[in-house]
């Protein structure tokens, strides 16, 4: 009678730990000789160790110390060093970037040059750790298809923090470090670009993303699903195919019509991960650089659903001035963590003014006052009849008001 | 260990379960069908919201049959319009409104009743004023419902939800010196006609969710979430919010900056600041403050009963088309550096002549 056999056994067994492979001498070598965890047993491999540190290792995780002390120190600051406090705000807490009048200029310490210094060490401390990982995937002899999927995932954070700051010309256009802070700044940024959902990128890394999950659950389900009959040894299925690869490959042709190979599915599972960054990575750079408003990028290429209007609206015009942050280089008011003497704005994040000012005037999205109305207890110029003068604008002090409410 | 898990697990699920609100619900569509403009509204959470928007008890209206003849009072700048009944039913009223506890007193000197010794009583005077002013030029967000005295105080001195100046409420000068709220560009591409930030389309966003907390509803009660600009896909009720917004501005500006020389020093904030308005002062949770409970109408003295109010009258409809009203810095108001491109509060009159109305 034949036996149920299954290697997802809850059985751990004991012996001397397994070294490894024996790998080129080097300066650093395996620390330790290993030992065993039950917890971890029960969801891995018990045995924890020999661990390879390395140069690129050892100077990634300093690195990546000071960048969490800088951000938990800034943060620990921003509630006074109060204890309690800190622990009770901290999913709310940040440490923001500059504010976007600082433009590229390194900015004080406390308006963002912490955050700046913080996200030098935490970059550095990635790069590292991918080096660190391709190191380690050469020296056994593997291929390097993890070090370039986590070059996917290192490709989206340096587009959101390095890259896109700097084609926009301002390090307030990052994300800020913080639990809370980071998922507003999503928001944030998808109102800010005309909701990012018509961003094609974004579709697709969605599309990936969602995939991924989907394949995860396939390849997962079908590899339990066929482990009692070995199905786990993946790789001798590949090579030697037995009854449990023939029929998890039956099972996905009956039910889909075809079926992709041991081999494939892992190919499949990679790229789509691979595919969610890149993908989400290059939607994030094309906006506010080559796209400002995705919405009406979506209406322009037919993408938008048209619906019909359910309500008689009043005209509500448009008025100049009525966009905030008509530039960049102005300061959006007083902002939490923008407290402070402020440098001299940052001549590269001003206004391009334009030469004509009747042109300026013209542009009604431009409330930049090229001509401000001289307003004298005689009037404007213009009510004065002088020749050559801007346009009569009325002011309350010239008896002009354009409200149609009086001053009480 | 898994005694443990089998005990601590329902009483997770009950504490999840408990966030979620799980009582029956109502669902009011607002826009058109597929778009998700919709309002939930917890049929419990309601419940106690009315609860707590409760009206106050109801004066007797004066006999028709009463004498119409003004009082022969002294010192009388604002209630000059009604019969000496309504006056005493009035201030019988505003007692019940604000001060139920303190009484007469809260205002008026024992024993001479025309005395302006007490500050409150130069406050109330002003917000007399306002509130003939609101129900006379502000029917365009307020409606025929008019407002009271009891719409914000609720029978307080202070009433809720009023602000001052903290880098927490810095969202809040929209309703005060801050105008500009829109922050998406009016094409797909890129130019210097808006460079907003993302900072300060967090400030929007901050703006935004007070005013959809003050009001107890989602953004879909005024807005389509993918073209939050968009007026053809909005709601009447934005309208109304942007009405609302104007009134706010106007109200800070015209009647509690003025008050600050009043006002002493424990009732000013933290910057010396007079305490002000935002939606929450008024609507305290409900979409309609005590949800369209019409009690201005009861009381002739919150009208203006002829046209000598002191202000100059205006249009009804709350002017749609002067968003560039003129707003003042408010004095006491933190010092902002003002960069070399920004105007001065000039910005801030330009006449919408540039744009059809």
């Amino acid at each position: 009678m034949a036996d149920y056999q299954n290697l997802f056994t809850r059985v751990q067994v004991r012996m001397a730990p397994d070294p490894g492979v024996p790998v080129a001498p080097g300066t650093w070598t395996r620390s330790g000789r290993g030992r065993f965890s039950h917890l971890l047993g029960i969801i891995g491999d018990a045995q924890v160790g020999p661990v390879y540190l390395g140069t690129a290792g050892l100077v990634s995780l300093v690195f990546g110390f000071v960048a969490f002390e800088i951000i938990g120190l800034n943060m620990w600051a921003s509630v006074g060093w109060d204890p309690v406090e800190f622990v009770r705000q901290l999913p709310w807490l940040a440490l923001e970037p500059p504010p976007p009048e600082l433009g590229l200029s390194f900015p004080p310490m406390e308006q963002g040059g912490w955050w700046l210094v913080a996200g030098f060490f935490l970059t550095t401390s990635i790069l590292l750790w991918w080096v660190r990982i391709y190191q380690r995937a050469k020296a056994l002899g593997m291929g390097t298809h993890l070090p370039w999927a986590f070059a996917s995932a290192i490709w989206l954070y340096l587009v959101l923090g390095f890259i896109r700051p700097l084609l926009m010309g301002s390090w307030g256009e990052a994300v800020p470090f913080g639990i809370f802070p980071h998922l507003d700044w999503t928001a944030a940024f998808s109102i800010r670009y005309g909701n990012l959902f018509y961003n094609p990128f974004h579709m697709l890394s969605i599309a990936f993303l969602y995939g991924s999950t989907l394949l995860f659950a396939m390849h997962g389900a079908t590899i339990l699903a066929v482990s009692r009959l070995g199905g786990e040894r993946e790789i001798e299925q590949i090579t030697d195919r037995g009854t449990a690869s023939e029929r998890a490959a039956l099972f996905w042709r009956w039910t889909m019509g075809w079926n992709a190979t041991m081999e494939s599915i892992h190919r499949w599972c990679w790229w789509f991960a691979v595919l969610t960054t890149l993908t989400g990575g290059i939607g994030i750079l094309l906006t506010g650089t080559v796209v400002d408003n995705w919405y009406l990028w979506g209406k322009k290429h037919g993408i938008v659903p048209e619906y019909p209007a359910v309500y008689e609206q009043p005209a509500v015009p448009v008025q100049p001035g009525e966009t905030r942050g008509y530039l960049q280089g102005t300061p959006p008011d007083t902002f939490p963590g923008m407290r402070g003497a402020r440098p001299s704005p940052n001549r590269a994040a001003q206004p391009v003014l334009p030469a004509n000012p009747a042109e300026a005037a013209r542009n009604p999205a431009n409330p930049t006052p090229i001509q401000q109305p001289e307003t004298t207890p005689q009037g404007t110029p213009a009510e004065r009849g002088q020749p050559g003068a801007a346009p009569a604008r009325p002011s309350p002090a010239a008896g002009g008001d354009t409200t149609g409410r009086g001053t009480p | 260990m898994t005694r443990a898990a089998t005990r601590v697990a329902p009483v997770a699920l009950a504490v999840l379960a408990a966030a979620c609100q799980p009582g029956p619900k109502e669902t009011v569509q607002l826009g058109f069908r597929g778009t998700g403009m919709e309002q939930v509204f917890d049929r419990d959470s309601l419940a106690r919201a009315v609860a707590h928007n409760i009206l106050p008890d109801s004066i007797p209206p004066i006999p028709a049959t009463a004498s119409r003849a003004p009082g022969n009072w002294q010192n009388v700048q604002v209630l000059t319009d009604v019969s000496q009944s309504e006056f005493n039913r009035t201030m019988v009223a505003m007692t019940q409104w604000v001060a139920p506890q303190q009484g007469c007193n809260y205002c008026h000197v024992p024993g001479n009743f025309a005395s302006d010794s007490i500050y409150t009583k130069v406050v109330a005077r002003t917000m007399l004023r306002m509130v003939r002013d609101v129900n006379r030029d502000w029917t365009g967000h307020v409606g025929q419902t008019g407002v009271t005295c009891w719409s914000c105080h609720r029978g307080q001195p202070v009433p809720n939800n009023v602000w001052f100046f903290t880098d927490e409420k810095q969202p809040l000068r929209h309703y005060l010196d801050r105008q500009d709220v829109r922050v998406q560009s009016a094409s797909w591409a890129p130019s210097d006609a808006n460079r907003s930030s993302i900072k300060q389309t967090e400030y929007t966003y901050a703006l935004m969710l007070s005013m959809s907390r003050s009001l107890g509803v989602n953004c879909g009660f005024c807005h389509n979430s993918p073209r939050w600009s968009s007026w053809e896909q909005s709601t009447p009720q934005r309208v109304t919010a942007l009405r609302g917004i104007r009134m706010a501005r106007a109200l800070n500006n015209d009647y509690l900056l003025p008050l600050q020389p009043t006002f002493p020093a424990q009732r000013l904030g933290p910057h010396g600041d007079v305490p002000k308005i935002q939606c929450a002062t008024c609507h305290q949770g409900a979409y309609k403050p005590l949800y369209g409970a019409k009690i201005a109408q009861q009381y002739p003295a919150m009208y203006w009963q002829h046209s000598a109010g002191g202000a100059v009258p205006t249009n009804p409809t709350a002017p749609l088309d002067s968003l560039q009203a003129p707003v003042p810095t408010a004095p006491g108001a933190p010092t902002l550096p003002v960069p070399a491109a920004t105007p001065t509060p000039g910005r801030q009159t330009q006449p919408p002549a540039t744009t059809p109305p």
